[in-house]
C-alpha cells in the first residue's frame, strides 16, 4: 500500500522554510485540520439541504430553487444568514438553561464524530484505534439532548417528540451497533482506516457490501432511523406533533438542530461508504491502473491524483446514498410509532443477531473471504 | 493458547449440574413459547426433573478430586456441592408448592419457573464462586431474579411495594458490597482469585491495615443483607409479607443458603488477616439476630411476618456455626441448613395451602383448623415445633449440634443466648399450634368456618400435597434418622480444602517471613 | 502502519512529553471539578430532572478520566452504556411518571439533613484516611493503551469466561422479567368471545383483564 501524501509533514516543512522552529510549526498545524473539518462539514450539510430542495422538487415535478445563484445554490447560504439574524426567542416558562444547552448537546457529538471519517489513506483527523466505536458511543449522547429539548420547551408536543426521538434512537442503536460489529469482526479492527484497507484488494469486488448484504441493509435502515429521516421521522411528524422537540426553537438554536440533523445524515452516508462501499477506493484499484500504464506508485502527481480521487470517491458514494435517502423521503409514507418499534425490536434486532452469528460462522469456515 | 488446550484447562465438567439447570430453563422457556398456555401441565415436572437431575449430577461429583474449574473462577469442592444441593433442592420443593398458587393468581407459570431457575442458578454459582468477578455476577443473578420474583404478582400493590423495597435496599447493599470487593482488589494489587488474595495483601500492604477492615465491613454489609441478619434485616418483614408466598419460601431457604456459602468462602479465604474483627462483627450480628428476631416475632399477628422474623432468628442460630469456625461449627451449619430446608419449606407449604383455601394468613384465622383439615394442621404443627426445636423432630437435633459445637469451641455467650431465645421462640410457635388444635368448635374463626371442602384433584393441588408430605416426613424423621445427613455435613467440611488449611496456609508464610527476618 | 496526517498521534510521540504534564494536570483538575460539582448537584438539587441531566455530566467527566488514564475503549464504553443507555432510561422513567407534586416541607427537616451530612462527612473522612494510610501496591506495568481491546477480549474468553457467560443468562432473565412486568395480560380468545360476542374490539382499546387485585398472598 502506498503511504500517499503526508500533508502534515509537507506543511511543517513549508513553515520551517520560513524560518520557524519545528515546535512552533507544529503548534500552528494542530488547530488547522479541526477548523478545516468544521468548515467542510458545514459546507457538506449545506449542500445536502440544497440537494434536498432540488430532488424533492424533481420528485414533485417542480423546478425548485432557481434564482438565487446558479441553480439556486445560494439558498442554503440565505438560510444561514436568515437564521443568524433572527431574534432569539425563548418562549414563556421554558427552562432557559436547558433550552439553550439542548441544541448544543445534539450538535457537538455529531461534529465530533467526523473525527473518525477517513477521506483517504492519510486524510483523517485521528486514526483512533476504537474508531467506529467512538462514533457509536458519541451518537448515544444525542438522545439526552433531545429529551432535554423536549422537557425544557414547556410544550406537550415537544415533550412527546423528545421522548419519541429518544426511544427511537435507543431502539435502532442496537441493530446498528450489531451490524457494525459484523464488519468489525471481518476486518479485525475498529479503526475506520483499517476497515477500508481490508476492502481494498480487489476493487469493487472486495467491498463489504457483497459480503455483508444483510448488514448493509440493516445499517442503512437503522442509520436513517437514527437521523430521523422520512420513513422514521416520527419525532417531528408535523401532522401529529407540529415539529416535535423543535417546535419552540427558532433562530440560532433552531439552526443548530437543523444543521445537526443534516450533518448527521451526511455522517451516516459517509460511514456507510466507509463500512460497506470501500471508502475512498476507486472501483478498480488505482495501483492496478498505474501498473497497467507503467507508472511508478511513488510518482508525486500520481499521489496527488490518488489523494484527490479518494476525497472525490468518498463524497461521491456518500452523496449517492444521500440522494437515495432524499428520494426515500419523498416517496415513502411515514410509519406509525408502534410499527417503528416493532420493526426495530422484533425484526431488525433478531436479524442483525443472526447476521452476526452467520458472519462468525463464515469467518471460521472461509477465513480467506471473510477476514480470518 | 489454542482452543483445545484451553478447553482442557477449563475443567468444564464441574459445572455440569448448573448446565443441566440452564438446559432445563431453556427447554421451559422455548417450550412455553411454542406450545403456549397448554404447556402449564408439563412444565413444572420438567423443572423438577431438571433440578433433581442437577442434584444427581452433584452426587456423582462428590468424589472428584479436581475441583477448580474455569481457570480458578469456580471451585466445585465438597462444601459447594452440599450448598448447591441445598439450593437446588429448595428450588425443586418450591416448584412443587408453586404451581397451584401461580395458577390461582392468574399469572403465567412458565416465566415464574424460568426466573426461579435463574435465581437457583445464581445461588448455585455463588456457592462455588472462587473469584471476585464471579462472586459479584452470580450474586447479582440471584438478587435480580429475586427482585423480579418478589414483584411477580404485579396487580397486587403489596407485591409491587415489596419488590420496590427489596430492589432499592438490595441495590444499595450490592453497591456497598461491590465497594468492599473493589477495595480488596486494590489492596491485593489486582488479584481477583479468593485463594490468592490473602497472600497478595500480605505481600503488598502488610499484615494489619485499615483498608482490609473497611473492605471487611462493606463486604459483611452485603452478605448480611442476603442472609437478613440484624441490623440489615429491615427489608425482610415487608418483603416477606408482600411477595408471593412460594417466593418467600425460596428466599428464606435457597437465597439464605447461598448467602451463607458466600460468607464462609469469602470470609475464610480473603480475610484471615482481620480474622478477629470479622469474628467479632459476626458474633454481634448473630446475637442481635437471635434476640431481635425472636422477640419481635412474638408480637406478630400475620403468619408470614412471624415466619419472616423467625427466619431472621434462624439465621442468627446458623451464624453461631460460622463464628466459631471449627470443623464441627461448619458441619453443624450445613446440617442445620439441610434440616431447616425441610421444616421451613414445609411451614410455607402449609401457609400457602391455607391461603389458597381461605385467602388470609392472619394467625388468629387459624383457630380451630384441626376440625376441618387434620393433615394441614399436623404438618404445620410439626414444622413449627421443629423450627422451635422440640425433640424428637429434626430441628431439635440441628440446634443441639449447633449449640454443642459452640460449647466445645468455648462460645458460651452465643450458646446461652441461643438457648434462651430458643425458649422464647417456642412460645410463639406453640401459640399457633395451640390456636389450631386446642380451640373448641365454637371458637372457630370465620375463615375456618367457611373452609372449603378439601379437594386434592384440582389442577396443581397434587404437587402441593406431595411437597407437603415430603417436608412432613423429612421433618419428622430427619432427626431420628439423622446419621446420613450428619455424615454428609461432616465429610463435606473435612473434604473441603480451604476449610482444612486456612490457618496453616496463612500462618506459614508469616512464620517464614519472621524466621527469615530472624536469620537476617 | 498508516500514520495520521493531521495527526495528534504523531504529535503525541514527540511533543506531548513536555506539554503533557501541564495539559494532563489541567484536564484532570477540570474534570474532577466538573465531576464533583455535578455529583453534588445530583444529590442536592430538588428538581429531579436536573439531577438526572447532571448525572449524565458525571458520567461524561468520568469517561474523560478514563481517557486521561489511557483507556480509550473503556471511556467510549462508559459513554455508550451509562450516558446512552442508563441515563436515557432514567430520564424516560422520570418523564413518563413525573407528576409534579409539591411536597410539604417537613418540620425540622434540618435535623435529618445535618445528620446525613455528618454521616457522609464521617464516611468521607474515614475513607480518605484509609486511602492515605494504605501502602497501595501500585502496578508498575505500562498501560497498553490501544491494545486494550484485544487484551480485554482475551480475558473474557479465558480466565473470566464463566462470569462472562453467566452474564448472558442474567441478561436473558432480566429481559424476560422486564417483559413479564411490563406487558399487559390479554384475555384468552375464548373468554373474550364469550363475554362480548357482538362487540368488535376497537383499535384503540386493548382487550385486557380488569385490574382487580389478586387475593393470593394475603
Amino acid at each position: 500500500m502506498s503511504p500517499g501524501i503526508d500533508l502534515q509533514a509537507s506543511f511543517i516543512e513549508l513553515l520551517e522554510g520560513f524560518g520557524l522552529t519545528h515546535g512552533v510549526a507544529k503548534a500552528i498545524w494542530i488547530p488547522l485540520p479541526m477548523l478545516i473539518i468544521v468548515g467542510a462539514v458545514t459546507v457538506l450539510a449545506l449542500v445536502s439541504t440544497w440537494l434536498e430542495r432540488k430532488v424533492s422538487a424533481a420528485a414533485q415535478q417542480r423546478i425548485g430553487p432557481e434564482y438565487m445563484g446558479p441553480f439556486g445554490l445560494l439558498v442554503p447560504v440565505a438560510d444561514v444568514v436568515k437564521l443568524l439574524f433572527k431574534e432569539n426567542i425563548s418562549p414563556v416558562n421554558t427552562d432557559p438553561l436547558l433550552f439553550a444547552v439542548a441544541p448544543l448537546l445534539v450538535f457537538i457529538p455529531i461534529f465530533l464524530s467526523f473525527l473518525i471519517v477517513p477521506f483517504g489513506q492519510n486524510l483523517v483527523i485521528t486514526d483512533l484505534n476504537i474508531g467506529v466505536f467512538l462514533w457509536i458511543s458519541l451518537s448515544s449522547i444525542a438522545p439526552i439532548g433531545l429529551l432535554m429539548a423536549g422537557y425544557s420547551s414547556n410544550n406537550k408536543y415537544s415533550l412527546l417528540g423528545g421522548l419519541r426521538a429518544a426511544a427511537q434512537s435507543i431502539s435502532y442503536e442496537i441493530p446498528l451497533a450489531l451490524s457494525v460489529l459484523a464488519v468489525v469482526m471481518m476486518s479485525n479492527s475498529l479503526s475506520t482506516i483499517e476497515i477500508v484497507q481490508q476492502q481494498a484488494d480487489y476493487g469493487i469486488l472486495s467491498w463489504n457490501v457483497w459480503r455483508q448484504p444483510i448488514g448493509f441493509i440493516i445499517f442503512w435502515i437503522a442509520a436513517l432511523a437514527e437521523c430521523e429521516r422520512m420513513p422514521f421521522d416520527l419525532p417531528e411528524a408535523e401532522e401529529e406533533l407540529v415539529a416535535g422537540y423543535q417546535t419552540e426553537y427558532s433562530a440560532v438554536k433552531f439552526m443548530l438542530f437543523y444543521a445537526g440533523s443534516y450533518a448527521n445524515l451526511v455522517l451516516s452516508a459517509l460511514l456507510v461508504a466507509v463500512l460497506y462501499l470501500g471508502g475512498w477506493e476507486f472501483p478498480i484499484p488505482v495501483s492496478l491502473i498505474a501498473g497497467w500504464l507503467g507508472i511508478s506508485e511513488s510518482t508525486p502527481w500520481l499521489q496527488v491524483l490518488t489523494g484527490s480521487l479518494g476525497i472525490v470517491m468518498t463524497l461521491f458514494k456518500a452523496y449517492l446514498l444521500l440522494f437515495v435517502a432524499i428520494l426515500l423521503r419523498w416517496t415513502v409514507p411515514r410509519v406509525r410509532i408502534d410499527q417503528l418499534l416493532d420493526l426495530g425490536w422484533k425484526f431488525l434486532l433478531p436479524v442483525s443477531l443472526v447476521n452476526l452469528l452467520l458472519t462468525a460462522g463464515l469467518k471460521l469456515a472461509f477465513p480467506v473471504a471473510f477476514g480470518g | 493458547m489454542d482452543f483445545a488446550n484451553l478447553a482442557a484447562q477449563l475443567n468444564a465438567g464441574t459445572i455440569l449440574p448448573e448446565g443441566i439447570v440452564i438446559v432445563t430453563l431453556l427447554v421451559v422457556l422455548v417450550g412455553d413459547l411454542i406450545i403456549g398456555r397448554a404447556s402449564g401441565r408439563w412444565i413444572p415436572y420438567v423443572t423438577i426433573a431438571g433440578l433433581l437431575g442437577a442434584i444427581g449430577a452433584l452426587y456423582f461429583q462428590w468424589d472428584h478430586s479436581d475441583s477448580i474449574a474455569f481457570l480458578g473462577s469456580f471451585n466445585g469442592d465438597a462444601l459447594s456441592i452440599v450448598f448447591r444441593g441445598v439450593i437446588a433442592l429448595s428450588a425443586a420443593v418450591t416448584t412443587l408448592i408453586t404451581v397451584r398458587y401461580v395458577e390461582q393468581s392468574g399469572t403465567p407459570l412458565a416465566e415464574f419457573l424460568v426466573i426461579l431457575m435463574t435465581a437457583t442458578l445464581g445461588g448455585m454459582f455463588l456457592s462455588g464462586a472462587d473469584e471476585l468477578v464471579m462472586v459479584f455476577v452470580s450474586l447479582e443473578t440471584l438478587s435480580i431474579s429475586s427482585y423480579l420474583l418478589t414483584g411477580y404478582m404485579k396487580r397486587d400493590p403489596r407485591s409491587n411495594e415489596a419488590a420496590l423495597k427489596y430492589l432499592l435496599i438490595g441495590a444499595a447493599s450490592s453497591a456497598i458490597f461491590l465497594y468492599g470487593v473493589s477495595l480488596l482488589y486494590g489492596l491485593s494489587g489486582g488479584e481477583t482469585r479468593l485463594s490468592q488474595i490473602t497472600a497478595a495483601i500480605l505481600s503488598s500492604t502488610g499484615d494489619q491495615s485499615i483498608g482490609a477492615v473497611i473492605a471487611l465491613v462493606f463486604v459483611i454489609a452485603g452478605i448480611a443483607f442476603k442472609i437478613a441478619a440484624v441490623p440489615f434485616h429491615q427489608w425482610t418483614p415487608d418483603v416477606y409479607e408482600g411477595s408471593p408466598t412460594p417466593v418467600v419460601a425460596f428466599l428464606s431457604v435457597g437465597s439464605k443458603a447461598a448467602g451463607f456459602a458466600l460468607a464462609i468462602r469469602l470470609l475464610v479465604n480473603a480475610f484471615p488477616t482481620v480474622s478477629e474483627q470479622w469474628h467479632f462483627v459476626l458474633t454481634a450480628l448473630a446475637l442481635l439476630s437471635m434476640v431481635l428476631g425472636n422477640v419481635v416475632a412474638l408480637a406478630q399477628t400475620s403468619m408470614k411476618r412471624m415466619l419472616a422474623y423467625s427466619s431472621i432468628a434462624q439465621a442468627g442460630f446458623v451464624m453461631i456455626g460460622l463464628v466459631i469456625g471449627t470443623d464441627a461449627g461448619y458441619a453443624s451449619m450445613v446440617f442445620y441448613l439441610l434440616v431447616y430446608l425441610f421444616m421451613n419449606l414445609g411451614g410455607f407449604a402449609c401457609v400457602i395451602l391455607f391461603t389458597l383455601r381461605t385467602g388470609t394468613d392472619e394467625i388468629s384465622e387459624y383457630s380451630g383448623l384441626y376440625q376441618k383439615d387434620p393433615l394441614l394442621t399436623l404438618c404445620l404443627s410439626l414444622c413449627l415445633l421443629s423450627l422451635g426445636g422440640i425433640p424428637p423432630l429434626a430441628g431439635f437435633f440441628g440446634k443441639i449440634y449447633l449449640f454443642w459445637a459452640g460449647w466445645q469451641a468455648g462460645a458460651y455467650t452465643l450458646v446461652l443466648v441461643g438457648l434462651f431465645t430458643s425458649v422464647i421462640s417456642i412460645y410463639y410457635y406453640i401459640r399457633v399450634v395451640k390456636m389450631m388444635v386446642v380451640k373448641e368448635p365454637e371458637e372457630m374463626s370465620e375463615a375456618v368456618k367457611n373452609y372449603p371442602p378439601i379437594r386434592w384433584n384440582l389442577s396443581g393441588m397434587r404437587p402441593l400435597q406431595v411437597g407437603l408430605v415430603i417436608c412432613l416426613v423429612a421433618t419428622t424423621f430427619a432427626g431420628i434418622l439423622s446419621n446420613p445427613l450428619f455424615n454428609l455435613a461432616n465429610s463435606s467440611v473435612t473434604r473441603t480444602q480451604f476449610l482444612q488449611t486456612p490457618i496453616a496456609a496463612i500462618a506459614r508464610p508469616v512464620a517464614q517471613i519472621e524466621s527469615s527476618a530472624d536469620q537476617l | 502502519m498508516p500514520e495520521s496526517t493531521f495527526g495528534l498521534r504523531r504529535y503525541s510521540e514527540n511533543k506531548i512529553v513536555n506539554l503533557a504534564d501541564g495539559v494532563q494536570l489541567v484536564s484532570f483538575l477540570v474534570l474532577a471539578a466538573m465531576m464533583i460539582g455535578a455529583a453534588i448537584g445530583v444529590v442536592l438539587l430538588s428538581n429531579i430532572v436536573y439531577s438526572a441531566f447532571l448525572l449524565a455530566l458525571v458520567f461524561i467527566s468520568m469517561s474523560g478520566m478514563y481517557i486521561l488514564l489511557n483507556a480509550g475503549f473503556v471511556a467510549a464504553a462508559q459513554i455508550l452504556i451509562y450516558v446512552g443507555a442508563v441515563n436515557v432510561l432514567i430520564l424516560f422513567g422520570i418523564m413518563l411518571v413525573n407528576k409534579r407534586q409539591d411536597f410539604v416541607p417537613l418540620k425540622n427537616a434540618w435535623i435529618s439533613q445535618v445528620a446525613t451530612a455528618g454521616v457522609c462527612l464521617g464516611l468521607f473522612a474515614l475513607l480518605s484516611t484509609m486511602v492515605l494510610a494504605t501502602p497501595w501496591a501500585i502496578s508498575s506495568l505500562t498501560p497498553i493503551g490501544d491494545e486494550a481491546i484485544i487484551e480485554i477480549g482475551k480475558h473474557f474468553f479465558s480466565d473470566y469466561l464463566l462470569p462472562f457467560e453467566l452474564a448472558s443468562i442474567l441478561l436473558l432473565m432480566a429481559l424476560i422479567g422486564a417483559i413479564v412486568l411490563a406487558r399487559r395480560d390479554y384475555l384468552p380468545d375464548e373468554i373474550l368471545g364469550r363475554d362480548r360476542p357482538s362487540e368488535q374490539p376497537s383499535a384503540l382499546t386493548l382487550p385486557e383483564r380488569p385490574r382487580e387485585l389478586i387475593s393470593g398472598g394475603k
